[in-house]
């Protein structure tokens, strides 16, 4: 009780380690070190392979359907790209070479690769090498096909005028305008997860006959069978057969490589690995070890195939590899620590794929080469009783021995979630590193019975990306979705409907001068009016998105593990999908932000009429300088984030806004809208376009992120920060999707025993409140600024972004400050 | 209606669990270290935080009968006027300038108590009345402690235990938990250093255990330079808390209170004082082996949070 800084474990490891990245678990260290010491030190590079082949392919098969078209582009790749096997590793499978490497998607926005050859070394944000040799394979072969062909262009090109303006810059299609943002054109599909478990206990075999079986009962007659869907199964049987081939290849290798190999022991490993790699995922897996390495291929396959929102994140795997380690165990196959081993053989493997986005966009709303593979564990099973197993407990020590930031963990929380697993759950999150996330079946369960699932599926839910989820066999929509900026509304609302950053341009409606405002109600009016116009272009940009979509990617290989489409013989990436739920979202970023400036103008003006709009215009105009008096008066005005209904009313209300919207007009969309509180860290770039706002914050400073108050205003407590949330809550309506909840507590806050059942106590509370989602930065406020400072010292510093966990020291000194700005809640009790 | 000088949520060092505590305004002892001073007077009034202050000058014809005024870097004010918390919230826009203490009903407590209690129910914890001196306002403690009571709430108060006794019997009958502090056993030297004698507080402590057998009682000593900071000290009061069956807990001296201070424009009484780590280490340790060798329960260290607040109950009448 002295007041020493109380250190978490991670503080601790990097203070003894200077910086170094140490691997806890005794046994598999040597390996696991060996592997991760032959790429941590490298710089990220472009491999464009994938991009290379794929375009190749698509050169040959123009006019074909796409999804077959799709299909014959897979098989070319596996079939050339090469194939590694890096010493030590147990796991084989990757889709670059060796090191830390990221793949090119041309089909989605090589238009920017011009752009992006000429900065990738340089940019702040998350920079890649490239080869010149590279770099010459781009220019001749790669983007030369696909000008005037990618999805990008194509999308920027069909936006009517009015949502083009709040999209990109009319004059600069290339250039954003972080107003309306979409981002369909940044990522291929929405973030995904696969029925792995299908791949896993059927095969690729397996799947092949299932398509022939239904190529055999199509009907011939019926040029809808005959054309459309018969093309779709046969382009499941070549992605199959691409899949078994790649897999193959890997067997080779390894083969190979073993007759060369004079350590008995690796040679034994490498024959090994040549022996599953023959087998899965061809062929039904038996084993932990076959199991594990079969969903590997799958998962790495299905980068080559799509840019995958987040990247395509690995499902319930405490759930459908435990009868695969539950058998191994008791028939002495296996053990815990070769289990975790293996695993974490895969998270190495993950940690060297690294999310390269080559717009400038993409990269600021995404940064630190994020990939959120989420790996979800705990939960209810379809029945609802609790799914929890002994390697869901394995799962965590996994993560709590293994130092880096994959795979992005995910706990599912219920009301029958055994105490055991609340307490380990605990205990991993105070490592410090911010894992795992919680993600709550009782708020997300209902909505999705809510949205037409059934309640098996629903409660079968999967974690992915940051905080959304996915029904394997039952999610249908692919399409990424827009984000919009609520600062923007706030100062759309106060210039009438222009922003300072893009001049006298009328970017909207004008909503009316803010000086004849007589009342608060009048501003609040006027607001809406500029949240209805912003909401109305997003649906219409969405509307576009949707329809060009599904006319430039196709998913052969998702839908072969799918339920639905291989049912209907439809590509996942189709328009519509029979039978499919159906879920989309928009997103707010600056929640906060625009409560609070609301709040503020109520209190200061309307109320307590201590200051004029004149005034507060006067000083927003001059972004405060010399008007601190009034930026302090903005600045003690109630703020979202403590539990106070003066603003969390106000709060409520542009939810409900935004979620009736969505309400009214899913329909016409053809797909739910869900209203959204998810910012990665684009509460950055969309903060760097609004000026000041009448919250007190600066011109272009960060906007609140996700659905947490703004940076450093919560002064009540963490407690209030949840109840915040809970109180603006619509739970009357249906279209509402994740909420990203940060809470940042020192590791003095939660020290000892008492501070793991205090945040069990936490936990459990939020869990009853049915909030959707919750994480934890358990760090010191110093550690961070030291980290600045030197950051030499701290290259295994983990820290929680958005609905992931980033190196700290890799990320743009912009976001760096805003993470240290977000309150820690320290000084509790005298 | 009572003064309440504070409402604090997330509060883990007083009490188990998650709680939120309630400070009320007005203290019958004048420790010299206090780290609250503006806990001491029983009624509102004005503070000004230094570094808080932008200099905008809106204070200094903002109130008439506040006189407000700079002397140097430092403001000043005439702090017998009465005024108006709005009518401070109005000139000041940082907050520097601030009424310390609101006179508020026990409901309207109660309603910003009640906020948190979903943390109370899963966390085992709940409200805390502390202070200033919670026994000061007795009337005021008894009805927000009822109200807490009603809505199923763990009740503990923090208290100095220097109170008519009738006071202190009315108010435990509302408690499932109290905090008291032990400063010294010594009477001349509590006085000097508190102002009192410390005879009421240990007779009234000793009643408590009779008459409130069950009730866990937690000790706590804040461990000053030059005042009890050697082994004697606290092997003193050890006898007395084993006495009472209590458990305890040493807190160490530390000087957030300095700004404070400042802000009040008084003299802080403990000058530079500072207290040796390693000496409050040796006594801490004294203390924890002192415990670990006693036959019969109590426990030595901050109240805890304990699984869904089982042994709460556990902890009651430690040793019967």
């Amino acid at each position: 009780m002295m007041s020493q800084k109380v250190l978490s474990p991670q503080e601790e490891r990097i203070l003894k380690n200077k910086g170094r990245v140490v691997f806890l678990d005794e046994k598999s260290r040597p390996r696991l070190e060996r592997i991760y010491y032959g790429f941590c030190d490298e710089k990220s590079v472009v491999d464009v392979q994938r991009a290379r082949f794929f375009t190749e392919s698509f050169r040959e098969t123009e006019g074909q359907p796409l999804t077959l078209r799709w299909a014959k582009a897979l098989y070319h790749i596996a079939e050339h790209i090469d194939v590694y096997i890096e010493e030590d590793q147990l796991i084989v499978g990757r889709v670059g070479r060796p090191g830390k490497y990221g793949l090119i998607y041309p089909e989605l926005d090589g238009c920017f690769l011009k752009q992006f050859i000429g900065q990738a070394r340089d940019r702040a944000e998350s920079p890649f090498d490239i080869s010149s040799q590279d770099i010459g394979i781009i220019e001749e072969e790669i983007a030369p096909y696909w000008k005037g062909k990618t999805y990008y262009e194509d999308l920027s090109l069909s936006l009517p005028d009015d949502v083009l303006k709040v999209t990109y810059d009319p004059k600069d299609r290339f250039s954003s305008r972080y107003i309306v943002n979409e981002s369909s054109a940044w990522r291929s599909a929405l973030q995904w997860v696969h029925d792995y478990k299908k791949g896993i206990t059927c095969g690729f075999n397996g799947i092949r006959e299932e398509a022939l079986k239904e190529i055999s009962l199509l009907n011939d007659m019926d040029p809808r069978d005959s054309i459309d869907k018969k093309a779709f199964y046969d382009a499941v049987i070549i992605t199959c057969d691409a899949i078994v081939l790649w897999a193959h290849r890997h067997s080779l290798k390894a083969s190979e490589m073993a007759e060369k190999e004079h350590d008995p022991k690796r040679k034994a490993e490498l024959l090994e690995i040549a022996r599953i790699a023959d087998k899965v995922p061809a062929q039904p897996a038996e084993t932990f070890y076959e199991a594990l390495q079969s969903q590997y291929f799958m998962q790495m396959f299905s980068r080559i195939e799509q840019k995958t929102g987040a990247t395509i994140s690995n499902g319930r795997m405490d759930q459908y590899l435990w009868p695969y380690y539950e058998k191994d165990v008791k028939e002495g196959r296996i053990d815990p620590s070769g289990a975790k081993e293996l695993l974490s053989c895969v998270w190495l493997g993950m940690a060297q794929y690294q999310d390269l986005y080559i717009s400038p966009a993409g990269v600021k709303f995404n940064e630190g080469y994020a990939h959120w593979e989420a790996v979800t564990i705990g939960g209810c099973d379809a029945n609802g009783e609790d799914a929890t197993n002994e390697l869901s407990y394995l799962m965590l020590e996994n993560k709590r021995e293994f130092p880096l930031n994959y795979p992005d963990l995910a706990a599912r929380i219920h009301l029958g979630t055994p105490e055991r697993f609340l307490r380990e759950v605990s205990e991993t999150i105070k490592e410090g590193s911010g894992f795992p996330k919680l993600l709550n079946d009782e708020e997300i369960i209902p909505g999705l019975i809510a949205h037409g699932a059934t309640y098996a599926d629903a409660r079968d839910y999967a974690v992915s990306g940051c905080t959304e989820v996915r029904m394997p066999n039952l999610d249908t929509f692919t399409t990424a979705c827009p984000w919009i900026n609520l600062g923007a509304v706030v100062e759309l609302t106060l210039r009438n409907g222009r922003m300072k950053a893009y001049g006298d341009e009328l970017l909207t409606v004008e909503s009316g001068d803010p000086k004849s405002f007589t009342s608060y109600e009048d501003l609040e009016r006027a607001f809406f009016i500029q949240e209805e116009y912003i909401l109305k272009l997003a649906f219409k940009q969405q509307y576009i998105a949707n329809r060009l979509h599904a006319k430039h990617f196709a998913s052969p290989f998702g839908s072969s593990l799918h339920r639905l489409c291989m049912k209907n013989g439809q590509d996942l990436h189709s328009e519509h999908i029979d039978g499919g739920v159906e879920i989309g979202f928009f997103d707010f970023i600056g929640y906060g932000t625009a409560a609070d400036s609301l709040a503020a103008l109520k209190k200061t003006v309307y109320d307590e009429k201590i200051l004029s709009m004149e005034e507060v215009l006067g000083a927003l105009e001059k972004d405060f300088l010399g008007e601190e008096a009034i930026r302090q008066r903005l600045l003690h005005a109630p703020k979202y984030g403590n539990d106070d209904a003066y603003v969390d009313e106000i709060a409520k209300r542009i939810d409900r806004f935004g979620v009736e919207f969505g309400e009214k007009y899913s329909e016409k969309l053809g797909v739910q809208m869900d209203l959204r509180y998810v910012s990665q860290s684009s509460n950055v770039p969309f903060g760097s376009v609004v000026s000041a706002t009448p919250n007190g914050r600066r011109a272009q400073t960060a906007l609140s992120d996700g659905a947490s108050a703004s940076q450093g205003v919560d002064e009540k407590g963490p407690t209030a920060v949840v109840l915040s949330n809970f109180r603006t809550k619509n739970s009357d309506l249906k279209n509402r999707a994740s909420r990203l909840l940060n809470i940042k507590m020192s590791p003095a806050g939660v020290e000892g025993e008492s501070g793991t059942q205090r945040l069990t106590a936490f936990i459990r509370a939020w869990r009853d409140l049915r909030l959707w989602h919750l994480q934890f930065n358990i760090i010191n406020q110093e550690t961070l600024l030291d980290a600045q400072k030197n950051p030499e010292l701290y290259r295994g510093l983990l820290v929680r972004v958005a609905g992931y966990s980033a190196y700290f020291v890799q990320l743009s000194p912009s976001l760096q400050d805003d993470i240290i700005r977000r309150t820690g809640h320290e000084t509790f009790g005298r | 209606m009572g003064t309440v000088f504070n409402i604090q949520h997330f509060s883990i060092h007083d009490g188990p669990g998650i709680r939120t505590v309630v400070f009320l305004k007005g203290c019958p002892l004048r420790c010299r270290w206090c780290a609250n001073p503006e806990s001491q007077s029983p009624t509102p009034q004005i503070g000004w935080t230094k570094g808080e202050c932008i200099h905008c000058n809106g204070c200094l014809n903002g109130i008439k009968d506040l006189n407000c005024r700079f002397e140097e870097d430092d403001l000043f004010w005439d702090t017998t006027a009465k005024c108006d918390a709005k009518e401070v919230k109005r000139v000041c826009p940082t907050g520097a300038l601030h009424l310390m203490g609101e006179e508020m009903t026990a409901g309207e407590v109660m309603e910003e108590v009640e906020k948190d209690a979903p943390f109370f129910v899963a966390s085992g914890g709940g409200i805390t009345i502390s202070g200033g001196e919670p026994l000061l306002q007795p009337d005021f403690t008894c009805e927000i402690l009822k109200l807490a009571g009603k809505r199923n709430m763990h009740r503990a108060i923090e208290s100095c235990s220097y109170a008519p006794w009738e006071d202190f019997k009315k108010v435990l009958h509302q408690v499932d938990y109290l905090l008291t502090d032990v400063k010294t056993m010594d009477d001349e030297t509590h006085k000097k250093q508190t102002g009192v004698s410390n005879e009421l507080i240990l007779e009234n402590l000793r009643r408590v255990r009779k008459e409130f057998p069950y009730l866990p009682i937690h000790v706590r000593t804040p461990v000053i330079p030059g005042v009890n900071d050697s082994k004697e000290d606290i092997e003193a009061i050890l006898a007395f808390v084993y006495e009472i069956r209590a458990n305890y807990e040493l807190l160490p001296y530390h000087r957030l209170g300095v700004p404070k201070y400042e802000s009040l424009h008084r003299v802080y009484p403990m000058g530079n004082a500072e207290l040796d780590t390693e000496k409050y280490m040796e006594l801490e340790t004294c203390a924890v082996m002192s415990f670990a060798q006693r036959p019969l329960g109590g426990q030595y260290g901050p109240p805890k949070t304990t699984p869904r607040g089982i042994d709460t109950m556990l902890m009651g009448g430690a040793g019967i």
